[in-house]
């Protein structure tokens, strides 16, 4: 191996760079492979260390120790799948490597020639390994020119550093160039510093080349604080002569000869390298006195911190390098001008360093061909949090956020939707899933109330609760503040104090605006960076969350379930209607059948009804999720309703006075009908009309018998009437009666809750053509007459539930082909799973990224639709990919079309004179916890008032119903008498020390598909009693101690 | 110079200037906590923003150099709403009820809310915990009550260069306090009680004695007797609304008999006696050196100033030997109070309180140090502060303003011009120099006014040279020298000092007044004290000693008679008894 000594000047240099390179060959030649292990922190923690010497021992078994170089390197990026190793003659990445594997390593691999396929890289979609690390995609999509050498050398080895042109550049600028010459390359480039504020480096520079000083420093931030960021020690760790470069080329530029970089003791592994870096460049006379034979001097030291926050702030680090209390100061005088022992000094961090020298080597211009116009180059981003490849990567700047997630960090674990991604830490600020087009550069990420700052990106799914999060980082800034100003010191507090008090349940209304008047007041006011960025997380979170923190503050709840203070169960956080699932369901699993049905029902009427119909959202909050699969919560459902013979009315509590008063509810659909029940266990006698004949809306008109069965549904409506509720059918709203009828006629309060009849038409030619239909009108028209014509070849367009509740009617009643077109891809389809399942079962073709065109018509018939494939481009404000149309066509031959792509208000006329505030989606608004509209005696629910982004469901349908029954009641008596949302403690059993019960998930039987296909019998079976018992048995019991 | 705009008037100032100073220049008054005359910025407050155009963030004024063409407005929507949430901010920190803190009416936060019209605090929460360290005889601090303006670090690092204060801690627990948090008692602090002085609220103030005064008022069986230092009578009225620098001494004669004090004497005739005795040594100092060949320590130092006694024996313990031994003129008048005047009046001495009114907390020390007990027992028993004198005045009721003039009493109140002068910096220099002079040479000292000009005035440190010629006969061995002397006020101007003297520059005599300006600027004084009214209480006790027909110590005919009577002569043996005292080297680190 070659050892470089004192190195006089630029031709020794290049000398060594080329007997490094040559010895490069010859190990090519002569030695069989050069495996490079990942010695990066993260490796290091998973055991890289380990797995090195593993294989080391089975080398030495072989006796091959001295063919196989086995070369630490730094960080290779995919920190998450450590340990990784990447041989250097195949280029073959090997991930998660344990020392069992070594024996496979050197045997398979090394004398074989085999591919150790279970160690490679998996492509998602395929599931084929990928084993060349050019070709992954985490890999393939990065440009790394800040950690070029990161993964590719040992950090140790100067020689290697120079072997890879290290320290030519320091060499020409110190042999060849001015100052001047320096900045005017820096100037070109456009670097932009990296620590944060992106100012530009070179201006930096320049100021402090023209202050005047015999005595000038040149000092490096490696005072990495931000949660989550951790490409400095990575840099340091993996390539820190880049770093050394970088400052020498800087000190050359403004004239310093001392340099300090300032790191923080918690990164001991750093600092032990970089310090080997240091001496060994000052061994080769590259740091020192004349450094290769110029007038140029220059040494560095390390000044390690005591890991505090604020001292990443440039005057504060100073201080703390003076061996003073690490506080900020006031600027101006800024540090160009006076900074450390009040001399000009230049702050820059590790990753602005070890940018520099490669722009001097390959100059400005070839730099400034990467980024943006206004921010050239790359940027390293440290991906944590919900994402699958979390580690660092390196991307132009100016790569859409979207891409970063999905395209390198391969998108969000365990099928949960993008929430939104932190970027910048703690003075950072949060990006919503609308804008992951947003090109990651300075301007951009500022506009929407983040920063780039270090380049730290945390990724957050629908499981993230963004007051949550603003708290957790507030309390971050709370505890690092120096305490110096006031607004930081106190009014940090104040913004701490009233989040916990919002995620306590103690929110107050004005809490959202004090909070805003706070935080703006706190950036407006405090001393340093710190501070004056502190508020950035509570104020953007408030930006694009405020519907968040609202829901917090007024309905007591959080929305992603996190909130101690606010959430019982996640599950039960989850329903709409809230629900005490733990309850019921361990009910369940002590047979207590009766007693679980009945606290069902306190919260929701429709047991039997949503056993069927129901989204449960529940399930997707349930934490059992975390260790194999989420309770069979509606399945559980089933069995327990199928358990009931008579049904049995829940607790009324009779009111005279109440039972006088009248009210009218409009729509016997499932919010209409919620409201009475609820109404009547106050003691109020309501009246519902409904236009139709049959009570039920949507569930009897739309939702299909083989998933609904007409007499489950029946009976529970039976119970709401033996409440005292009375149904009065055939009544239509603006034929039968009108508004002003009813308070005419005494009523002191109505609900409307007539539901969105009316079907969107889809715009395109043809679709005035005979057989064109509505899923709504198909489906209503068949549950209500029982019969409707079908095709025999029938296209659907559509992804939700109508389409599919469409297309197995149209199968049942005599299609012989049915298609599904949508034009966004299957996972995006709104429908469930279990359906878009079934129907495949049941032969319904899906046609996922097709886009209907034109209906084609011969004679006005339909003969068939025409289509164009989509392809996924960049990602629409719903954080979805938007699809876009690809440049040819295709025909689906069809008799019938039937358009499922939308609902709204069939007439909004019926409203007459009165002025309802409708948001423009003819949605009418109301209060969210009361569900009552800008006219005080009038409440709405259902699918006509969905209140802020909720889902048109049943459940919030149910839910809004139970609203507005107490908001009316609230509304005639002034008093809260809901006494069933009062929390009662479960008394089942529970031992919390117990392991949870082994048993795994098991699916609801269903009905085969030859028995089902031609009919309308209910598709979905309950499981066993046995099996009920042992589902419920899983229940990790979220609730207990709360 | 240069032009900048405030609300719109157009001001000239010097380069470097900052937006406050140029602001108060054109009448504009910007509140501040944090400023502190004449050092660096801090900016910690924020209650001096402003709204600069083009400026990103509003700018602290008093961090922000002026600018040409700069166009500040300090009373923009903005910039007002953000001083008020600041103050609100500092209200909801501090754990005080206003009613009952010493600081009522005489509190800054408590103006400035009021200035801003905050009429409810809106952002309730935690307040800071409140911690009340007692542990020394001079302050009391409560950490609940500060605002972390850090005057008090400036002051104590800064002015002082002591360094018992710093902030500790971070966030919303961060904390003014002795390293690691802990009490003052486990620091090297000498107690001089500048950080009381500074703090604009009532998080550090002396210990009061005031109780403990009227309890001894109250009782019958005791005869009470008062000492007032120099220093009070020149700022003993700013409490009652007088103009800094106007002198009080009759009313505060009066104020003090009408409190029920038996006697009210004056520390100024232990001043002229201190003179006498130090003076004479240092002259014995001189004669052994230069006559006898002896090892002298010289310079010889001071020895009035209990917080520069603190800081020589923490920080210089090797000097202890320079300071002279003579007790300050509070302890000399306390220990002559409990044994000649007790003698003279037959009474014994556990009938006598002595009370000093002193501009000072490190004096509340002094009397509690072992040494100080000559007659027995502790010879001076309680001291006030101005400020606790003020306090008294107000409790009885009495009008200060309307008070007839008084003299003081007899034998222990005739004084000289030389005593009054100990209240300046370079006073007791002064004072000193008058009569050394007279002694050795029976000459007047050939100075205009009797002042030695190159000591007066607020310079950091201030020297002279003498020459000595046509000397007694006693005294020849000194004809021809050049006596050499230094004053530095303040004790980071005391660390300057000592390292000219450890870089070879040579003085006989050294004074050192711990607080920035002598005694008129002590810890005690009526707050707020900036240069401006040290500038004015200066003046005024100039004129007391010049409107005075006694000029010189040794001509004090009351102190003749004291030797006469009683001490004998100068440094023997009664006066080293009850006169001299002797020092300790302290650990700083306990």
């Amino acid at each position: 191996m070659i050892k470089a000594e004192k190195i006089k000047s630029i031709e020794e240099l290049r000398k060594i760079g080329d007997a490094v390179r040559n010895e490069n060959l010859k190990i090519g030649n002569e030695i069989a492979d050069i495996i490079l292990v990942c010695a990066g922190g993260g490796c290091i923690a998973s055991g890289s260390l380990m797995v090195k010497a593993a294989i080391q021992k089975e080398l030495e078994e072989h006796g091959i120790q001295d063919k196989v170089l086995l070369v630490e390197t730094g960080c290779l990026g995919p920190c998450s799948r450590g340990p990784v190793i990447v041989t250097a003659k195949d280029k073959i990445f090997y991930q998660g490597v344990s020392p069992d594997d070594a024996k496979d390593i050197v045997e398979k691999h090394l004398i074989k020639g085999e591919i150790l396929e279970h160690l490679c890289w998996k492509d998602e979609a395929t599931d084929k390994p990928i084993p060349v690390i050019t070709d992954i995609d985490f890999f393939r999509r990065q440009v790394k020119i800040v950690l070029r050498n990161c993964g590719e050398i040992n950090p140790l080895s100067i020689e290697e550093y120079i072997g890879k042109d290290g320290y030519l550049a320091l060499a020409k600028v110190v042999t060849e160039h001015s100052p001047e010459y320096v900045i005017n390359e820096m100037k070109k480039s456009g670097l932009r510093g990296r620590g944060g504020a992106g100012f530009p480096t070179w201006l930096k520079w320049s100021f402090a080349q023209n202050s005047k000083s015999d005595v000038k420093y040149m000092l490096c931030n490696a005072d990495e604080g931000d949660p989550g960021a951790y490409m400095d020690r990575s840099i340091l760790e993996g390539d820190p002569h880049s770093v050394i470069e970088g400052m020498a080329i800087g000190a050359y530029a403004i004239g310093a000869s001392q340099g300090y970089v300032y790191v923080r003791a918690e990164y001991p592994l750093a600092v032990e390298r970089l310090q080997i870096a240091i001496d060994r460049a000052r061994e080769c006379g590259i740091l020192g006195k004349n450094i290769f034979g110029s007038n140029f001097s220059f040494d560095i030291e390390i000044r390690m911190g005591s890991g505090a926050f604020v001292c990443g702030e440039e005057t504060a680090l100073i201080h703390s390098i003076e061996g003073k209390r690490g506080e900020p100061r006031p600027r101006p005088p800024f540090p160009a001008e006076k900074g450390l022992w009040d001399k000009p000094s230049v702050l820059n961090n590790v990753e602005t360093y070890a940018n520099v020298p490669v722009i001097l080597l390959k100059g400005g211009d070839w730099f400034a061909q990467f980024g943006t116009e206004k921010s050239k180059g790359t940027k390293v981003f440290a991906l944590a949090g919900a994402i699958n490849n979390s580690g660092l990567v390196e991307v132009p700047i100016g790569t859409p956020l979207g891409e970063l997630i999905y395209d390198i960090g391969n998108g969000i674990p365990n099928d949960k939707k993008f929430k939104a991604a932190q970027i910048g830490g703690p003075s950072g600020g949060c990006v919503p899933k609308q804008h992951l087009n947003v090109p990651l550069d300075y301007e951009s990420l500022n506009e929407l109330g983040a920063i780039m700052g270090s380049g730290g990106l945390i990724v957050m799914d629908e499981d993230t609760c963004m007051v949550d999060v603003a708290k957790f980082f507030l309390e971050f800034v709370q505890d690092e503040s120096c305490g110096k100003c006031v607004p930081c010191r106190v009014g940090t507090k104040r913004m701490l104090e009233i989040l916990e008090r919002i995620t306590e349940k103690k929110g107050q209304e004005g809490d959202i605006e004090l909070l805003i008047e706070l935080g703006e007041q706190i950036r407006d006011t405090s001393l340093c960076g710190l501070g004056q960025t502190a508020p950035n997380p509570v104020l953007s979170t408030i930006r694009h969350f405020r519907h968040e923190y609202e829901s917090h503050i007024l309905k007591r709840h959080c929305e992603a379930g996190v909130c101690r203070g606010l959430v019982r169960a996640p599950c039960q956080s989850a329903c709409p209607a809230g629900v005490d699932i733990p309850g019921f369901v361990s009910l369940i699993g002590e047979r207590r059948y009766a007693e679980a049905l009945r606290l069902h029902r306190e919260r929701n009427p429709f047991a039997a009804v949503c056993a069927r119909v129901c989204f449960h959202t529940c399930e997707d909050k349930c934490r059992r999720a975390t260790l194999d699969a989420p309770v069979s919560i509606r399945a559980l459902k089933r069995f327990m309703v199928d358990q009931e013979i008579t049904i049995q009315l829940p607790e009324v509590r009779e009111n005279e006075k109440n039972a006088k008063t009248k009210i009218a509810i409009i729509g016997a659909g499932p919010a209409g009908l919620s409201c009475a029940y609820f109404l009547a266990r106050l003691g109020y006698r309501p009246h519902v009309f409904e236009s139709e004949l049959r009570p039920g809306g949507m569930l009897v008109q739309t939702i299909p018998a083989y998933r609904l069965p007409r007499e489950t549904l029946a009976r529970e409506i039976r119970m709401i009437e033996n409440m005292g509720v009375d149904i009065l059918t055939g009544k239509k709203l603006g034929i039968d009666f009108t508004l002003s009828d009813l308070i005419e006629d005494g009523y002191k309060a109505v609900f409307l809750a007539i539901g969105n009849e009316g079907s969107i038409n889809l715009d395109i030619k043809g679709s005035d053509a005979k057989g064109v239909t509505t899923a709504m009108e198909f489906l209503r028209t068949y549950n209500l007459r029982g019969s409707v014509p079908v095709g025999k070849n029938v296209v659907i367009v559509g992804g939700g539930n109508a389409a599919f509740d469409a297309a197995r009617s149209a199968i049942r009643l005599g299609a012989e082909k049915v298609s599904v077109i949508y034009r966004r891809s299957q996972d995006e389809m709104p429908a469930y799973v279990e359906e878009i399942d079934e129907a495949l079962q049941e032969g319904i073709t899906l046609m996922p990224l097709t886009n209907p065109e034109e209906i084609l018509t011969e004679n006005g018939k339909v003969v068939g639709m025409k289509c164009t494939p989509m392809k996924l481009g960049d990602f629409d404000r719903s954080g979805r990919r938007r699809p876009i149309k690809e440049d040819r066509t295709f025909v689906v031959e069809c008799d019938q079309v039937i358009l499922a792509v939308g609902q709204a208000i069939e007439n909004p006329e019926i409203f007459e004179k009165i002025k309802l505030k409708m948001n423009n989606n003819e949605n009418i608004i109301v209060d969210p916890v009361t569900q009552q509209t800008s006219i005080p005696w009038l409440f709405a629910g259902g699918d006509v008032a969905v209140v802020g982004n909720s889902d048109r469901t049943v459940i919030e349908a149910i839910a809004a119903g139970e609203r507005a029954a107490v908001g009316i009641d609230t509304y005639i008596t002034g008093e809260f008498n809901a006494f069933w949302r009062e929390e009662k403690p479960n008394d089942t059993l529970f031992d919390p020390d117990a392991d949870p019960a082994p048993y795994p998930r098991v699916k609801m039987p269903l009905l085969s598909v030859d028995r089902r296909r031609n009919n309308f019998n209910e598709v979905e079976q309950s499981y066993t009693e046995a099996e009920a018992i042992r589902q419920a048995k899983r229940c990790l019991r979220c609730d207990y101690g709360h | 110079m240069v032009t900048l705009s405030i609300n719109n008037i157009n001001v000239e100032v010097p380069e470097g200037t900052t937006v406050l100073e140029a602001a108060k220049k054109v009448g504009i008054n910007i509140p501040t906590l944090c400023h502190f005359e004449g050092k660096k910025p801090l900016g910690a407050c924020r209650v001096c923003l402003v709204e600069i155009e083009g400026g990103r963030a509003l700018a602290a004024s008093c961090s922000t150099p002026v600018a040409h063409g700069m166009k500040v407005f300090t009373n923009t929507k903005r910039a007002r709403s953000a001083r008020k949430t600041v103050v609100e901010l500092l209200l909801s920190e501090h754990n005080g009820e206003c009613k009952t803190c010493d600081r009522n009416n005489d509190c800054e936060l408590q103006n400035l809310a009021y200035q801003m019209g905050i009429e409810d605090i809106r952002l309730k929460g935690e307040v800071a915990k409140p911690h009340i360290d007692k542990s020394t005889p001079a302050l009391v601090r409560d950490n609940g009550k500060c605002i972390k303006c850090r005057r008090c670090v400036t002051v104590c690092n800064e002015v002082q260069a002591v360094g018992a204060l710093f902030p500790q801690g971070r966030g919303f627990s961060s904390m003014i306090s002795p390293a690691f948090m802990s009490d003052l008692e486990t620091v090297a602090c000498v107690q001089c009680g500048q950080c009381a002085a500074v703090c604009p609220v009532g998080a550090i103030s002396e210990r009061s004695h005031i109780d403990d005064v009227w309890k001894a008022l109250d009782d019958p069986t005791k005869m009470v007797i008062v000492q007032t230092a120099p220093a009070i009578r020149a700022a003993l009225g700013e409490c009652f609304g007088y103009e800094p620098g106007t002198l009080v001494t009759g009313k505060m004669v009066t104020a003090l008999k009408q409190l029920g004090f038996d006697k009210v004497f004056d520390t100024n005739f232990t001043a002229d006696l201190t003179i006498i005795e130090e003076g004479t040594e240092l002259l014995m100092r001189l004669k052994d050196k230069i006559v006898n060949g002896k090892k002298v320590a010289l310079p010889q130092f001071t020895s009035c100033s209990p917080g520069w006694i603190n800081f020589v024996e923490y920080f210089y313990p090797e000097y202890t030997e320079n300071l002279s031994t003579c007790k300050s003129p509070q302890q000399m008048f306390g220990a002559l109070a409990k044994t000649y005047y007790a003698e003279m009046l037959c009474k014994d001495i556990d009938e006598i309180v002595v009370v000093s009114v002193m501009p000072c907390t490190a004096k509340k020390f002094e009397c509690q140090r072992e040494e100080m007990n000559a007659s027995g027992i502790q010879d001076v028993d309680y001291v006030l502060t101005t400020r606790e004198l003020a306090k008294m005045i107000k409790q009885a009721g009495i009008d200060f303003t309307s008070l007839p003039d008084s003299k003081m009493d007899s034998p222990l109140g005739l004084s000289s011009g030389a005593a009054d002068i100990f209240a300046n910096t370079g006073g007791v220099m002064e004072a000193a120099i008058r009569t050394v002079y007279e002694i050795v040479t029976g000459r007047e000292l050939p100075l205009e006014n009797l002042h030695v000009e190159p000591l007066m005035g607020l310079d950091g440190v201030k020297t002279a040279t003498l020459k000595i010629e046509g000397t007694q006969p006693d005294w020849s061995f000194l004809e021809g020298v050049e006596l050499k002397v230094a004053v530095a006020h303040g004790l980071s101007n005391a660390r300057k000092l000592f390292k000219s003297i450890e870089n070879g520059e040579e003085y006989h005599f050294v004074e050192v007044m711990t607080c920035p300006g002598g005694c008129i600027g002590g810890g005690g004084q009526p707050r707020f004290t900036d240069d401006s009214v040290r500038q004015k209480r200066l003046a005024a006790i100039y004129a007391e000693d010049e409107g005075k027909e006694l000029r010189k110590s040794h001509e004090n005919p009351d102190i003749k008679r004291l030797y006469e009577r009683y001490l004998g002569k100068p440094l023997g043996e009664t006066s080293h008894h009850l006169l001299h005292t002797h020092y300790k080297k302290k650990e700083i680190f306990k």
